[in-house]
């Protein structure tokens, strides 16, 4: 009898399954789950005169929390966020629901037109801003070529706004794709049922459309505000002396230039738990938008590792 | 007065050409089918008089007031949708009050208003359900409750039973059309079911390439078809191809099957002999009998044939005959019948009053 390994796992179910499943589950336990685990080990151990040492502490936690300096980056960067997503939101919404109803022909073609930015480098995108609002940029080359400025303008780059500008411009892909999903989904007949009993278009949209959209809306906005908080690049380049106020640059100062590998996993950690909040809260605003059961679409089903 | 009026009404998509110029008077409080196979302009029809497609010409009349140019919401019909079209995100409650919200009724008269439509389509104890936890039958029930919670002038269905198994479809054709006749709304229903047409409605109009190829009760279409085209589409039959006859009278002779001559009931007028026609016979007007029995008596015709299948099919046995020049009949007979062998050669008879002449 040579009953062999392999004429074992083609024959118990049992073992095929684990077989099958042992690719994903190791990706997700080595490249997901164990860094992180290893972060959050590393938020625990002392810094002591500048070298590392494997004694369990919580000080960095009460040094972030100790100091108005990590809070007040968060909230700043928050601020950031809260500010792309808006902008984003309005940007992306009129234009999926266009994409969605008004457009007959070229859909697909106009869908990619809107996408097709996702396919340039990120820092290809981020420089683009560089390069237009720099002092010798485009945008003042405009103006002065038009004669509204005379001298070119310095607060354009270097600026808060420069770095809403650039994630802005990077992000509204993200919040638009979620969003043209569900209105894409919407059957024609429901908009045709609302006009049949009585609703203009106007209460079609505030009654029909807009609660059907939400999902997609919340999983828009979960994704531009979550990647433009976690950015650092955009601020990087752009953000001048702000961007050291953003709290990826800090924890990139932290583990770079300060060497305080500790701290700055404390940091991420904390940054880490604010995302997983977002989330949980946002598949919960999503679940409540639809009636007597689960949300169609989720963010969860969007979410990519933070 | 007709509460509905289609005037010259016309529906191009491009160079399609939908609906091609229908006029149609629809009677308050009456039932009328719109019949047609898919393509037939059917539902472009009732999506005219709902307002959710312009027409390109012609005039719709509801109640004496042209409502060509207005939008959906402005127009006094409601609609029940085929795959019903009910709001996922909200109870069956809130999608049969929507129409009522909408018309800003007091919150006071919604209420009982909404409870009486859901009782009258037995779904009181549903309410707070959400649609999609209700069967296929009951989000029927949903979607008819919720169009004449608003007390239409009329109502427009659109193939409203197609997604049914058949015995929910049967019972709820009988629920529709007792509804119907109890709330005293004009039904305009669309349909390919020839079957359904017949069992409900009180006209039915039988669609083809854009026109009505034959408006009237169910009675008429199946017994006095106009045409090839109604004959073969309500109900089953036989056409057999003919050529009117030399003979003023009733007699018309099969040109293929050898020009033997056959009689009809009514007499082809102001057809000249030698015209091709079609001679229509329901198979249960044909009587199979085997070729030596003796002759019945004057008005029949005769033909003789040989049995090449027989079909069971419950309350009738199916019997498919060859005639001699090829052409295929079917008869229905009881199944307590004295049976034939296939093979065996017989005499198909009818009497010449159940035969209907109809042009090509």
């Amino acid at each position: 009898m040579r009953a062999t390994l392999i004429d074992r796992v083609r024959t118990n179910r049992r073992v095929k399954t684990i077989v099958a499943s042992a690719i994903p589950v190791t990706w997700v336990v080595v490249l997901l789950l164990l860094p992180y685990a290893l972060l959050l080990i590393q938020s625990f151990w002392r810094l002591r005169n500048g070298t590392l040492t494997h004694e369990p502490t919580t000080e960095n936690y009460r040094r972030l929390f100790g100091t108005s300096l990590y809070p007040a980056t968060i909230l700043y960067s928050a601020g950031v966020a809260l500010r792309v997503t808006i902008i984003s939101l309005v940007l992306a919404f009129p234009v999926a629901y266009v994409l969605a109803f008004k457009v007959r022909k070229h859909k697909t073609l106009l869908y990619m037109a809107v996408i097709i930015p996702l396919w340039v480098s990120y820092v290809v995108r981020a420089y683009a801003w560089k390069i237009i609002l720099g002092q010798q940029g485009i945008l003042n080359g405009l103006l002065m070529s038009m004669g509204i400025i005379r001298a070119p303008l310095t607060v354009l780059l270097y600026s808060t706004a420069a770095v809403v500008l650039a994630l802005t411009h990077i992000y509204t892909p993200f919040t638009l794709m979620p969003i043209y999903a569900v209105l894409d989904a919407i059957p024609p007949a429901l908009k045709e049922a609302s006009q049949d009993l009585y609703a203009n278009r106007w209460r079609t949209f505030i009654h029909v459309i807009l609660p059907l959209s939400l999902p997609g809306v919340v999983a828009g906005c979960t994704f531009a505000f979550v990647l433009s908080m976690g950015d650092f690049l955009a601020p990087q380049l752009l953000g001048g002396n702000d961007s050291a106020l953003m709290v990826s640059n800090l924890v990139w100062s932290l583990f770079g230039v300060a060497y305080n590998w500790p701290l700055g996993a404390a940091v991420s950690v904390v940054m880490l738990a604010l995302t997983l909040a977002l989330l949980w809260v946002a598949g919960k605003v999503e679940a409540r938008g639809t009636y007597g059961g689960e949300a169609r679409t989720s963010v969860t089903d969007y979410a990519a590792p933070v | 007065m007709a509460i509905v009026e289609l005037h010259g009404l016309t529906k191009r998509f491009g160079a399609f050409t939908a609906l091609d110029g229908i006029s149609l008077a629809v009677e308050r409080g009456e039932f009328l089918t719109v019949l047609g196979a898919s393509g037939s302009g059917k539902t472009t029809t009732l999506r005219l008089i709902a307002g959710f497609d312009l027409a390109t010409e012609g005039r719709i009349l509801i109640d004496g007031a042209d409502v060509a140019a207005l939008p959906p919401f402005k127009r006094p019909v409601n609609t029940v949708f085929q795959q019903y079209a009910l709001f996922p995100h909200m109870s069956v409650r809130d999608n049969v009050g929507y129409g009522l919200r909408m018309q800003r009724v007091p919150h006071r008269e919604i209420g009982p208003r909404v409870a009486e439509a859901l009782d009258m389509v037995q779904l009181g104890p549903f309410a707070e359900r959400a649609p999609r936890q209700l069967s296929g039958g009951q989000q029927q029930r949903v979607a008819l409750a919720r169009a004449i919670v608003n007390r239409p002038r009329v109502l427009l269905l659109d193939e409203p039973l197609g997604a049914l198994d058949l015995k929910l479809r049967r019972a709820m054709q009988l629920e529709l059309k007792e509804l119907q006749s109890k709330l005293g709304i004009t039904f305009i229903y669309v349909t390919h079911d020839q079957e359904e047409a017949l069992t409900m409605s009180d006209r039915v109009a039988l669609m083809r390439g854009g026109r009505i190829e034959q408006l009237g009760p169910p009675r008429e279409l199946y017994d006095r078809p106009r045409s090839r085209y109604v004959a073969d589409f309500i109900g089953e039959t036989n056409l057999l191809s003919v050529e009117a006859g030399r003979d003023p009278g009733v007699v018309v002779a099969n040109r293929a099957a050898g020009g033997f001559p056959l009689r009809v009931g009514v007499r082809p007028e102001g057809v000249p002999a030698g015209v091709p026609l079609w001679l229509s016979v329901r198979p249960e007007s044909l009587e199979v009998v085997s070729a030596s029995a003796p002759e019945n008596g004057a008005g029949e015709n005769r033909l003789p044939a040989i049995v090449r299948d027989i079909v069971y099919a419950g309350s009738v046995v199916k019997l498919h005959l060859v005639l001699t020049d090829g052409t295929i009949l079917v008869a229905h007979r009881a199944p307590s019948d004295p049976p034939f062998e296939i093979g065996a050669g017989v005499e198909v008879r009818w009497p010449s009053s159940q035969g209907v002449l109809v042009a090509d």
